[in-house]
């Protein structure tokens, strides 16, 4: 958030709305209205000396209306930018009263109440809409009481209930009485998955795993929650990691999963309690449950002004109101050239496909934008002198009450002035936010501070951060310490804050210890490879490699086998399109073809070798004929996406699949229904029962644990067509998993064609029965003690996506990037950076990642070629500076140890130049982990910003405990 | 008139990756939020799952 807002190439237009798009994709004018402020953006620097004497106080829309804040406001502490804002409705000023306190207390003066709203003409090449979603409003669904009931909340209310910065503190109680709930009531899709008046067809997304997460929080927060109840429909955790979250929180006892909707809640009038009927879908039935608290997760609906901005830019909605795709395996064109969908605007999604459907977007938008980079020239900043005295700073952070809750800050405070060096030390709210960098900048020159210590949240999502705040103020971000008093005092330590203070004062004075022995370092730059390499052919593969040969990139697609389009190209049908798979690849191929983008089938790749921007990838080619030799090859290439895919699931054993004919996998199925003929046959005649078995491999107790995604609504989709050829189709399932647009409206079409879906335990699998073949499907139901007996021709059997385990482990070792628990490669960042590792040059897309639909592989695909080509678009790299290094070359003995243990290639011995052997570390290759540096046995390798000296001072300074 | 560029509408997390990955490749870009402050429903939120990090 705070990168967008000082980025020197984004123009940040808040309180703005489009108000008129002309021309052309390629040629857009846009007019933009700036809303009145009412306060200078230039001048305001966000005191909030005006807010503290404004009179006029009024509901907080942020915290959805909870919380309260004046009429001259900033919507929460870290927001960006930090520019305040009139609220003209509120303010007294526009009634007859002459108040003006605000304009009297600002410093600055930026207020000015007859600021007029302006307009603004800009030139663009393409369009991304980003508009997100609203939260359903249940007052509608009456029953629920909502808005009627004090103590019941939406799933959003809940959100700013538990945050730091929200309208409690991150206190978590009830409105009623702001009394600590014994007992919280989740109610999953509100407003979703409902017909008619009672909400929208489709499914959420992203609430099941809201729920799962607020659960295991609330109970984080509060230790003395008794129980928490979530009623479901379907627990829909169908993300990579997510079925193991909800594992997590089914193995807390206190969390019960109570599958069925609630018919009515209502509110005791005296205690405020909550009284929830439901009936027990297991036993059939209606119980009543007392809850302090409920939580109605409501659904996500298209944002406020979807039909407006529409009819602006002039593309289609869809039914739902969501904006239209084109082509419903991509969600990112609309129907308008030039303009593009991410995030929710197509349909709802979560954090990490947000994020990489933002990053797809732009290589789309990139496209449209060919030879308009702009050059900026270095913007220049006024170095700081470090030579001398060390002068430290230290910036103790509240974190709202994360930190302050718990850790007492101002005696942290008082205690880091005592620490040598130290020369200033203040306290922040919250450190990150605009406001605070800006006051940081500010202290390091008053102070002329030469080191700064923030002493906060952890350095691993916050230390960048602060770094580049030092080097805008002139100080080399090297002489940047942090001490991490939040993760490690005031979460661990929460039950015992005087031990939380002293554990925070420890590590700062260890961090001034070190920052008082930084020292600064600068970045090196090497040239950048434009080329990309693309690896597998399979639909990921081909859509990065088209996507980036549209845009004109120089890349290279290689696949191991001799045809490209991988399983997708198998398949019969796709759910919401009209094509078949083969038809999918035989569209972009022929697009990849007419952009001569370079294709490599039958070559396996052999060695590489180089880092980001400069590797080389020698690949082997099989022989065109047998008998002659298999060919070598080298290529060169800035950055590489690996789209290897993932393997189906071998059900060897299970449900009789090998030892029954009639029991196939739901990939042979596809074959079968591929082939077109008039009609289906098993065994050679037509069945008149088939069944479905799901999540056959996938979410086992023992083996794979996660979710495959794909198979539910492929099921569904499958259901439907044997449905249409009259058979009678029964799906045993765990819980139907239909999240993808239009993917609930076809459940609910099989089910109006006949389908029966029938629930079966973990614990209790169906059984497939028969002599020469399966006759027969038994199954006990454990709840309610219900058995059912079905005679069956067919079972299909809905098989997981599971890890190429032998290409895997080539692959991991010759680009050394790690692998989760689950077998498949591991993103940098589960939200954040869902298609890079954590090397970087190498991104990860499709189902090698982990097991996605086809839309789905096609936009992180798409996500990761945008990324690629932002490295590529540079003619060279910076490398970053924190590695090893040979400190002291006479002490090396070529022993090899180093070599040896190295996951990244970087050291190797060479000759010196008279025949002796010395250790040589490639900077470039070099992660900083220090490994070497710890093994080696004579102490010739150093650590560079983690040097012998700086580690043993902070060792030193926490063994003196001087207080 | 302003040079050519992208215009991204909307400051969520969705709208904020596009519009930094535009910048990051050297293109010019107007990035347009309704409300005062970027972040959307994002910066609402306390903690993201799976992996509970801080939202901001």
């Amino acid at each position: 958030m705070l990168d967008a807002g000082r980025h020197p190439n984004i123009e940040l237009l808040t309180y703005s709305e489009v108000v008129r798009v002309e021309g052309e994709c390629g040629n857009f004018t846009v007019t933009v209205r700036k809303n009145s402020r009412f306060v200078d953006e230039k001048c305001c620097v966000g005191c909030d000396e005006c807010a503290k004497v404004c009179p006029v106080i009024v509901p907080n829309l942020f915290d959805l209306g909870m919380g309260a804040r004046k009429a001259i406001y900033t919507p929460f502490p870290q927001a960006s930018p930090r520019t305040y804002a009139i609220d003209r409705d509120a303010c007294l000023n526009k009634t007859i009263l002459v108040c003006e306190n605000c304009a009297r207390a600002c410093k600055a003066k930026c207020i000015d109440f007859d600021m007029p709203a302006k307009e603004e003409q800009f030139h663009v090449g393409a369009i991304v809409v980003a508009t997100g979603f609203d939260e359903y409003d249940p007052r509608g669904l009456t029953n629920y009481g909502y808005a009627r009931h004090e103590n019941t909340l939406t799933g959003l209310e809940f959100e700013r209930i538990l945050n730091a910065s929200g309208p409690s503190g991150g206190r978590l109680v009830r409105p009623a009485d702001m009394k600590t709930p014994k007992t919280i009531s989740f109610v999953q899709c509100v407003g979703s998955r409902s017909v008619g008046e009672r909400g929208y067809p489709y499914c959420s997304y992203f609430c099941c795993m809201n729920t799962i997460k607020n659960s295991l929080l609330a109970k984080v927060h509060e230790p003395d929650i008794e129980k928490i109840y979530i009623f479901y429909n379907d627990i829909r955790a169908f993300g990579k990691g997510y079925e193991e979250l909800y594992l997590r929180a089914k193995e807390d006892k206190d969390v019960i999963f109570y599958k069925g909707k609630p018919a009515k809640i209502e509110e005791d009038p005296k205690t405020k309690d909550l009284w929830i009927y439901i009936e027990n879908t297991d036993t059939k039935v209606v119980e009543k449950i007392r809850s302090d608290m409920v939580i109605l997760s409501s659904a996500g609906v298209p944002a406020e002004g979807t039909v407006k901005l529409a009819r602006i830019l002039g593309v289609e909605l869809d039914q739902s109101g969501f904006f239209k795709q084109r082509d419903p395996t991509s969600f990112l064109e609309s129907t308008k050239d030039g303009i593009y969908l991410c995030g929710s605007a197509a349909g709802l999604k979560d954090i990490t496909d947000s994020v990489a459907l933002g990053s797809a977007a732009a290589l789309k938008v990139s496209e449209h934008l060919k030879g308009q980079r702009v050059k900026r020239e270095e913007e220049k900043i006024v170095p700081i002198e470090t030579d001398g005295q060390p002068r430290i700073g230290v910036f103790v952070c509240h974190c709202g009450i994360n930190i302050a809750g718990v850790v007492d800050v101002a005696s942290v405070e008082e205690y880091a002035k005592s620490l040598p060096g130290v020369v200033h030390v203040s306290r922040e709210l919250f450190t990150c936010s605009d406001g605070t960098q800006r006051l940081l900048q500010e202290k390091i020159k008053e102070h002329n501070l030469n080191r700064v210590v923030v002493a906060a949240c952890t350095p691993r999502t916050h230390e960048p951060i602060f770094q580049e705040t030092c080097r805008l103020a002139g100080l080399n971000p090297y002489l940047f310490e942090m001490a991490n008093i939040r993760d490690q005092c005031s979460w661990v330590h929460a039950a015992e804050p005087e031990a939380a203070t002293l554990k925070a004062k420890d590590l700062v004075r260890m961090a001034v210890a070190r920052a008082y022995r930084l020292e600064p370092l600068e970045t090196r730059q090497v040239p950048m490879d434009s080329k990309i390499i693309v690896i597998g052919g399979g639909i990921a593969g081909i859509s990065a490699a088209l996507d980036l040969a549209i845009k004109g990139e120089k890349v290279t697609l290689i696949e191991k086998s001799d045809q490209l389009g991988g399983r997708v190209k198998e398949l019969a049908g796709l759910l919401n399109s009209e094509l078949t798979g083969k038809e999918l690849i035989k569209n972009k191929l022929e697009e990849l073809k007419k952009r001569k983008a370079k294709i490599i089938t039958q070559a396996k790749i052999k060695e590489v070798k180089g880092f980001v921007g400069n590797f080389e990838v020698t690949i082997e080619k099989s022989p065109s004929e047998k008998g002659k030799k298999a060919k070598r090859e080298m290529l060169k290439a800035g950055a590489i996406i690996l789209a290897v895919g993932s393997d189906l699931y071998v059900p060897k054993d299970k449900f009789g699949y090998g030892k029954f004919p009639n029991v196939l996998t739901n990939m042979e199925l596809e074959e079968l229904l591929a082939k077109k003929t008039q009609e289906l046959k098993i065994s050679g005649k037509k069945p008149q029962h088939v069944a479905f078995i799901q999540c056959v491999g996938s979410r086992e107790k023992e083996g794979n644990q996660y979710c495959s995604r794909y198979c539910c609504q492929v099921a569904i989709k499958q259901a439907i067509e044997l449905a249409k050829q009259g058979i009678h189709v029964t799906v045993f399932y765990r819980d139907i998993r239909t999240f993808d647009k239009g993917a609930e409206e076809a459940y609910r079409e099989a089910r109006g064609l006949g389908v029966v879906f029938l629930k079966y335990d973990e614990d209790s699998p169906p059984e497939v029965i028969g002599k020469d073949k399966a006759t027969e499907i038994k199954l006990t139901q454990l709840l309610s003690k219900t058995e059912f007996d079905l005679p069956v021709d067919a079972v299909v059997l809905s098989v997981a996506m599971v890890p190429k385990e032998e290409d895997f482990a080539e692959l991991q070792s010759l680009f050394k990037i790690p692998r989760g628990l689950d077998g498949f490669f591991l993103e940098r960042h589960s939200k954040l950076g869902p298609v890079e590792t954590n090397t970087s040059g190498i991104f990860i897309s499709g189902c090698a990642h982990s097991p996605k639909g086809i839309a789905d592989s096609i936009f992180s695909a798409q996500g990761a070629a945008g990324k690629a080509c932002i490295l590529t678009s540079k003619d060279h790299i910076n490398l970053e500076p924190v590695v090893c290094q040979v400190v002291d070359k006479e002490l090396c003995r070529a022993c090899g140890i180093c070599v040896k243990i190295c996951e990244f290639n970087g050291p190797q011995l060479v000759d010196r130049g008279d025949g002796v052997l010395v250790c040589e570390i490639n900077e470039a290759l070099c992660k900083g982990c220090g490994t070497c540096a710890a093994y080696c046995p004579t102490g010739a390798i150093g650590a560079r910003h983690f040097t012998d000296e700086q580690i043993d001072v902070m060792v030193d300074s926490l063994l003196v405990w001087d207080k | 008139m302003a040079k050519k560029g992208a215009l991204v509408i909307g400051g969520g997390v969705a709208g904020i990756q596009a519009a930094l990955d535009l910048a990051d490749s050297d293109f010019q870009v107007y990035l347009v939020e309704r409300s005062s402050t970027l972040g959307g429903r994002m910066a609402q939120i306390d903690k993201t799952f799976p992996s509970m990090d801080c939202a901001i």
